[in-house]
């Protein structure tokens, strides 16, 4: 990989213009989209496929077994490069070769979001599509879970399937929830925030975005090769002993996480150096700050697990010893690599959540938000501390119990700045007059929320607690308040506020509130029931429980179901408002002294007429002087921005 | 229908705001290429880690058994090459900085093909070591290395020829407008990219040396 090569031949840089000609007048089927990339990835899986075979073949495990692994993660690469080749990701770096500069096909109209395009909002409606497609395929695998478990001892599934489902749940959420927010609304609204035309790396972030759709097709293969046993965690010996499923969950993660990387390669970069003149650190949006940290921690902490899977995928078709205790490798290597990446990824997860919330509490409350700094400084505390929190998750793994303490003042320490975070968010609301609009009431949600995910796991930091609820409910409910109760609740706030920016349309308010309030209440009566389960020593993973348990299970069940359905609801209002009766939003609905809805609505994509120059943070609500965020058209640039800059914070 | 950015900025963007995004890419691209060396910092890491985690746990005495090296001439002249293009790219810059671009060209075209003999001999090494990949944990980690090792100097490699490769279309585009062949050009178009490459490629030379060390002189 390398970093984009952005020859600005004549200032703007590298999207810098195609010009009109014979090839762009030609009809939208034409030249590279969705369609191709499926035909090039169905051609490369079976290209590399038939490659395997050849290599693999004759070998004496692959004889033996029935199975070859060589084969399926050749095909499984060759058809990710097939998909890339087929939407035209790989023009650029081919034609680069030969120091040419390939000209991408700008197009207008729906067309452009099944297409390799390079302008930051189309890709943020592209991640938003596709972030939708993780979250409903997850949550269909999460109704059969509950399905199953509404009864103790009549089944509908095996125990195979009723693990490989349950794995499958868990890595499509993962994946899909990493980029949940950066994806839609960081590459989307980022520019737009912080005042630039354009994103740093606009190739690096379309390339991470198809990465991301291929990581789809690749994880979602594993249940026609049979599954994988091991949950999201992918823990070894049984990593190793699982059957091909596996790879998918390999080569998938590693695709995956090399688009999560460049993601957050490309939004750390655009934050760092296109913010407008006068948008200083202290007058940065606090969703951008969680961006940045969230981006760093993409970039940084993802390359670990790319290599834990590199590994595991080397055990199963080169038949190294990584993980394999017997031949000189260790299994503990992959759980400490993989949760050196994966709790940095819990924060990856939680603070674009706090984020969106402390963008929007000021605009209901109309008032400033509350020890912005403090905010922001817990941010990046957070995101420092979270490096070095990872083997709490082994505390009952057999880790030497001298280091026990070690770790868990350490995940205790991690509460602090996420307390910042949380009483920043409290003390903007204290003695507010709130307005209850849907996006305010999301943002209350994960507040309530939170606070029992939070909780919870203060507990489970400490050694004693955790060696007692490990393994069960307790713990799966934990995450889910904390995951699902905050990032989810937030996104879907987020959705809601910023609709009428993205689409100039406004979701309907009342089908909104029918929404959230399903959500709300079925989404706690799904999980808090099960913190109950959890106290009672019901395991996870497991299809069969104590008879006495069921009619917990069966309220949550009910609940997850109609929980579910929000969802339906959400979709239904979706497509009422923006096609079937869609109505015109004003310019600025909620009264955001934000950058963002300082422009047009939808944005032109060029974002901003004249480059702002930036002259306040945009939380001075309710003050009697009132101070303009930034000056859309000032008359001589560079005196304005070397004056706001000069006076920044 | 086709838009695209020059229809759409054209009028709307000042020789001041043209200027200020100018500094922008190039700043981005200083940005991007400290954090790229941190990315595969962190890549190479996780090998370090498991390199010292399987050394220190021996697990069934098979970290290293019979003290079994992967081939050493073959390794030393992996990271002589290496090392040999980071020089190269390190001389090639401080020529451009001189102003004589084609030192900087010759040093550079002569960087990629050592580069590409590293790169061969690294995939050859694989076909020859004395061990299974599974045998043992230094044969698995060694493995491992060589697989990253190649992705890294292919990432290198193309960073490097694609620069070069520009620089000749650019040229030659100059000339034919009837321009002069001055430095100017590719002083303002690709200064910075080179120097970042030139970065990224004492970065790779560090790793080289790093590993080096591990896996042909203390693997234990």
């Amino acid at each position: 990989m390398t970093v984009e090569i952005a020859p600005p031949t004549s200032g703007v840089g590298e999207v810098r213009p195609p010009t009109r000609g014979p090839a762009s007048r030609r009809p939208a089927w034409f030249g590279q989209h969705v369609g191709t990339a499926l035909v090039g990835m169905v051609a490369g899986y079976a290209l590399g496929h038939w490659i395997g075979n050849v290599i693999a073949s004759g070998y004496a495990h692959v004889q033996g077994s029935g199975e070859n692994d060589v084969a399926i993660v050749l095909g499984m690469v060759l058809g990710v490069l097939g998909w890339l080749a087929g939407i035209g990701a790989l023009n650029y770096p081919l034609a680069k070769l030969v120091g040419r500069d390939s000209v991408p096909r700008e197009t207008t109209g729906w067309t452009r979001y099944f297409r390799y395009n390079l302008t930051h909002k189309v890709v943020g409606m592209q991640y938003l599509i596709m972030v939708l497609v993780f979250l409903f395929t997850g949550g269909l695998l999460a109704m059969a879970i509950r399905t199953e478990l509404l009864s103790p001892t009549s089944h509908i599934y095996g125990p195979g399937t009723y693990i490989s489902i349950v794995s499958e749940h868990g890595t499509v959420m993962m994946m899909m929830a990493s980029s949940m927010v950066l994806g839609p609304l960081g590459n989307y609204l980022v520019p737009l925030m912080i005042g630039s035309r354009r994103m740093a790396f606009p190739r690096v972030e379309a390339f991470s975005f198809w990465c991301f759709t291929a990581g789809y097709f690749v994880i979602l293969s594993a249940l026609p090769l049979g599954g994988f046993p091991t949950g999201w965690t992918g823990y070894a010996p049984l990593q190793t002993e699982a059957t091909a499923g596996m790879d998918s969950y390999l080569v998938g993660f590693l695709v995956v996480g090399t688009g999560m990387v460049l993601a957050g390669f490309n939004i750390v970069v655009t934050i760092i150096h296109y913010r407008a003149p006068g948008m200083t650190w202290g007058r940065m949006p606090i969703f951008v700050w969680s961006i940045l940290v969230t981006g760093v921690l993409l970039a940084t902490a993802t390359p670990t697990l790319a290599v834990a899977c590199l590994f595991g995928i080397l055990d199963r078709t080169a038949q190294t010893a990584f993980y394999v205790n017997e031949h000189g490798g260790s299994s503990y290597l992959w759980e400490n690599l993989f949760w050196f990446f994966g709790h940095p990824e819990v924060y990856i997860m939680a603070l674009p959540g706090f984020g969106i919330v402390g963008e929007m509490l000021p605009v209901f409350t109309r008032k400033p938000l509350f020890a912005y700094k403090v905010g922001a400084a817990g941010m990046v505390g957070v995101g420092l501390l979270s490096y070095f929190v990872w083997q709490h998750h082994l505390f009952q793994s057999g880790i030497n119990p001298d280091m026990r303490p070690l770790y868990m003042l350490t995940t205790e320490l991690i509460s602090i700045p996420t307390g910042f975070i949380f009483l920043v968010g409290l003390g903007t609301l204290y003695k507010a007059k709130m307005r209850f609009e849907v996006p305010m009431l999301f943002c209350l949600a994960l507040y309530f929320n939170f606070l029992i995910g939070g909780i919870t796991g203060v507990f489970l930091s400490d050694v004693p607690v955790d060696v007692t609820v490990h393994g069960g409910f307790f713990v799966l409910s934990h995450f889910h308040y904390t995951i699902m109760g905050g990032l989810v609740f937030a996104f879907f706030g987020a959705v809601y506020y910023w609709t009428p920016k993205i689409t100039g349309k406004t979701l309907n308010q009342r089908l909104g509130k029918i929404h959230f309030w399903m959500m709300f209440v079925f989404f706690n009566l799904t999980f808090f029931p099960l913190f109950l389960v959890g106290l009672f020593d019901q395991p996870r993973r497991v299809f069969e429980y104590a008879k006495n348990l069921q009619t917990l299970n069966d309220v949550a069940s009910v609940s997850a179901f109609l929980l579910g359905s929000s969802f339906l609801v959400f979709v239904a209002n979706f497509v009422w408002s923006l096609w079937i009766d869609p109505k015109r939003a004003p310019a600025n609905p909620w009264g955001s002294n934000g950058l963002e809805w300082q422009t047009a609505s939808p944005p032109a994509w060029y974002n901003f007429e004249r480059i702002p120059v930036v002259l306040a943070d945009p939380y001075h609500y309710s003050e009697p002087t009132e101070v303009p965020v930034a000056d859309l058209a000032p008359t001589n640039f560079a005196d304005a921005a070397a004056a706001a800059n000069g006076g920044g914070a | 229908m086709t838009e695209t950015h020059a229809d759409a900025l054209s009028g709307l963007e000042s020789p001041e705001e043209a200027a200020y995004e100018l500094r922008a890419a190039e700043a981005s691209i200083w940005t991007g290429s400290r954090l790229l060396i941190s990315i595969f910092a962190f890549t190479f890491a996780a090998l370090a880690f498991a390199y010292f985690y399987l050394r220190s746990s021996n697990s069934a005495d098979l970290w290293r058994p019979n003290g079994v090296t992967a081939p050493t001439a073959t390794g030393a002249a992996i990271m002589a090459f290496t090392l040999a293009v980071t020089g190269l790219q390190y001389y090639g810059v401080r020529r451009l900085r001189s102003g004589t671009i084609l030192d900087w060209e010759v040093a550079g075209w002569t960087a990629v093909l050592a580069g590409l003999i590293a790169l061969g001999l690294q995939c050859w090494e694989l076909t020859d070591v004395p061990f299974t990949p599974g045998s043992s944990g230094y044969a698995s980690v060694f493995t491992g290395w060589a697989v990253l090792n190649i992705a890294l100097l292919l990432g290198g490699l193309y960073w490097a020829e694609t620069l070069l490769a520009r620089h000749v279309r650019l040229r030659r585009a100059h000339v034919e407008e009837g321009g002069e062949k001055s430095g100017l050009l590719v002083a303002r178009v690709t200064r910075i990219n080179i120097v970042s490459c030139a970065h990224f490629w004492m970065f790779i030379g560090l790793i080289a040396v790093f590993f080096w060390v591990f896996f042909y002189v203390v693997a234990g």
